[in-house]
């Protein structure tokens, strides 16, 4: 176990050296969030001129909605569907499928150590700008509980993300499953738009879907009240729920990692 | 010209035959343009559906400014914005050196390397989207849809610009993708009605970063809501070009290639 922790954090340091080589591909973000965050808030101000709720949620409460989605965003941000894909299709996963470490350990060191290094180029900044520029309250309402919620979105973010990686081994251009799952996982997941501006029927699909585990989710346990589908739950049972789903995603994936070990040949293997 | 449309004519042709070994993968890549264009449609519609609106603007109208946006980008997305795309690998690479030694403007080679066929998936979107925007608005008149046309041309023009621009930073910031989400980021002012934003933002989005060319000033022709005056963009849209096409030969001195 001491070993398996000082491997993971070795690959995580070599990690967040080798991103901090290109710290301009992060602190685009800096441009990106704030200017995606300027439209939201001319949208919802103008969305709810003459009025002072919309779905049960007032301006200062969406523009938050919208703030802390884009931090944990940026916190649990994963691109390890797009490596693993590469990895597959360009024959590197050979070696690590000789290595004495599983690849799903090591591409989640490799988050460890990207999102690392986010934490302090693009996170902190970006919050700053929203609480100094747009005045967006992102004190959390219950602070441990938000920060065990976060993690879990971490792990989600990953397990899901991993998962549609893994389709490369049975698929030879996977690229296009990808970017549709992707997009279709953001828009379940509450980033475009809270989840209970969906109809009642699909509020109630989403419920049961993953996807609410990596944005909705977490956004509303940091606000402080969570609500999808006619559903209410306290934090500690929203938070309670998310554990589970992650539980329960993390064993599909292994189960499918081990599939896919079955299916891989490359050269000599 | 003729020249220029062998060129075009021998790319789309490849370009399909490449596509066309992967089908399964380019229908999916297809429709997720579709997909992803109508997103931020249906934000609209499901905030449409909560009791909300932006004011002044019913649903259909607003739906008109973002179909006009997409439909915008299924024109110039194909044929121009790849080269963003080309420029960031063959910069990165190394192998940009080829367009270099091709008996063609080394510009042209770049739009024709870029040239996508998924990117017209965008276009389908855009049609549905505009199909439906306009069955819920007043028949526009023939000299609405003339100004239409005219500032649909400067929108294409203004989107051709910007990737020139973005295509011409990447000479120097090497290998950055991030210059997509930059693209995505800028221009998601011009898919609402440019009505919503302040006084300051409408400015700098006409005269500064003309973002509201691209739809929301050619849809409100459409509507009826802006006169002849309009037209002004046309000439916006040019100086735009003329100013990309400058700075992109400016950059491409940039290029060091693999020696340095």
């Amino acid at each position: 176990m001491k070993r398996q922790l000082a491997l993971i954090r070795a690959i995580g340091f070599v990690t967040y050296k080798e991103w901090a080589a290109f710290r301009s591909h992060m602190l685009a973000s800096l441009l990106v969030g704030p200017v995606l965050f300027l439209v939201q808030v001319f949208i919802w101000q103008a969305m709810f001129e003459g009025k002072e709720t919309i779905n049960g949620l007032t301006l200062p409460q969406m523009l938050t909605y919208y703030g802390v989605a884009t931090i944990i965003h940026y916190i649990t941000f994963d691109f390890a569907d797009w490596n693993l894909q590469m990895l597959v299709r360009s024959g590197k996963f050979v070696t690590f499928a000789l290595r004495p470490l599983p690849h799903w350990v090591f591409a989640l060191s490799q988050k460890l150590g990207h999102r690392s290094l986010a934490l302090w180029v693009e996170v902190l900044p970006v919050a700053l700008l929203f609480i100094f520029l747009f005045n967006v309250n992102l004190i959390p309402a219950a602070p441990g509980l938000a920060m065990v919620s976060i993690a879990l979105s971490f792990l989600m973010s990953f397990f899901i993300n991993y998962a549609v990686g893994l389709s490369a081994f049975w698929l030879v251009r996977a690229e296009g499953v990808r970017r549709v799952f992707l997009l279709l996982k953001d828009v379940s997941a509450g980033v475009f738009i809270p989840l209970t501006f969906f109809p009642e029927i699909l509020q109630k699909i989403l419920f049961f879907l993953p996807f609410q585990f990596i944005t909705y989710l977490p956004t509303r346990v940091y606000i402080g009240e969570y609500e999808l589908a006619g559903i209410r739950l306290t934090l500690v049972e929203a938070v309670g729920l998310q554990a589970l789903a992650v539980a329960v995603t993390g064993c599909l994936t292994l189960l499918l990692y081990r599939a896919a070990l079955k299916r891989f040949t490359g050269v000599g293997v | 010209m003729r020249g220029i449309i062998t060129c075009w004519a021998a790319v789309i042709r490849t370009k399909l035959a490449e596509q066309m070994a992967y089908r399964s993968h380019f229908a999916l890549s297809v429709l997720l343009l579709i997909v992803g264009d109508l997103v931020a449609p249906l934000v609209t519609l499901l905030v449409y559906r909560a009791g909300a609106s932006f004011p002044g603007w019913s649903l259909h109208e607003a739906l008109l400014v973002q179909a006009v946006f997409v439909l915008a980008k299924g024109v110039a997305f194909p044929f121009f914005f790849g080269m963003v795309g080309t420029t960031l690998s063959q910069v990165r690479e190394g192998t940009f050196d080829l367009l270099l030694l091709r008996p063609r403007p080394v510009m042209f080679m770049s739009m024709l390397g870029g040239f996508d066929p998924e990117d017209f998936g965008r276009l389908l979107s855009g049609a549905v989207l505009f199909g439906y925007a306009l069955s819920g608005i007043v028949a526009p008149d023939w000299q609405s849809w003339l100004q239409f046309s005219l500032l649909f041309i400067a929108s294409i023009t203004i989107l051709c610009s910007v990737s020139l621009f973005l295509s011409g930073i990447l000479f120097r910031w090497v290998g950055s993708s991030r210059v997509f989400d930059i693209f995505d980021a800028v221009t998601s002012f011009g898919m609402y009605p440019g009505t919503i934003f302040s006084k300051a933002m409408q400015n700098i989005l006409t005269y500064v970063l003309p973002i509201g060319l691209i739809a929301f000033v050619p849809a409100s022709a459409l509507l009826g809501k802006s006169g002849w005056g309009s037209l002004w963009a046309l000439a916006s849209a040019a100086l735009l070009l003329l100013l990309g096409i400058l700075f992109w030969n400016r950059m491409l001195r940039n290029y060091t290639s693999a020696g340095g």
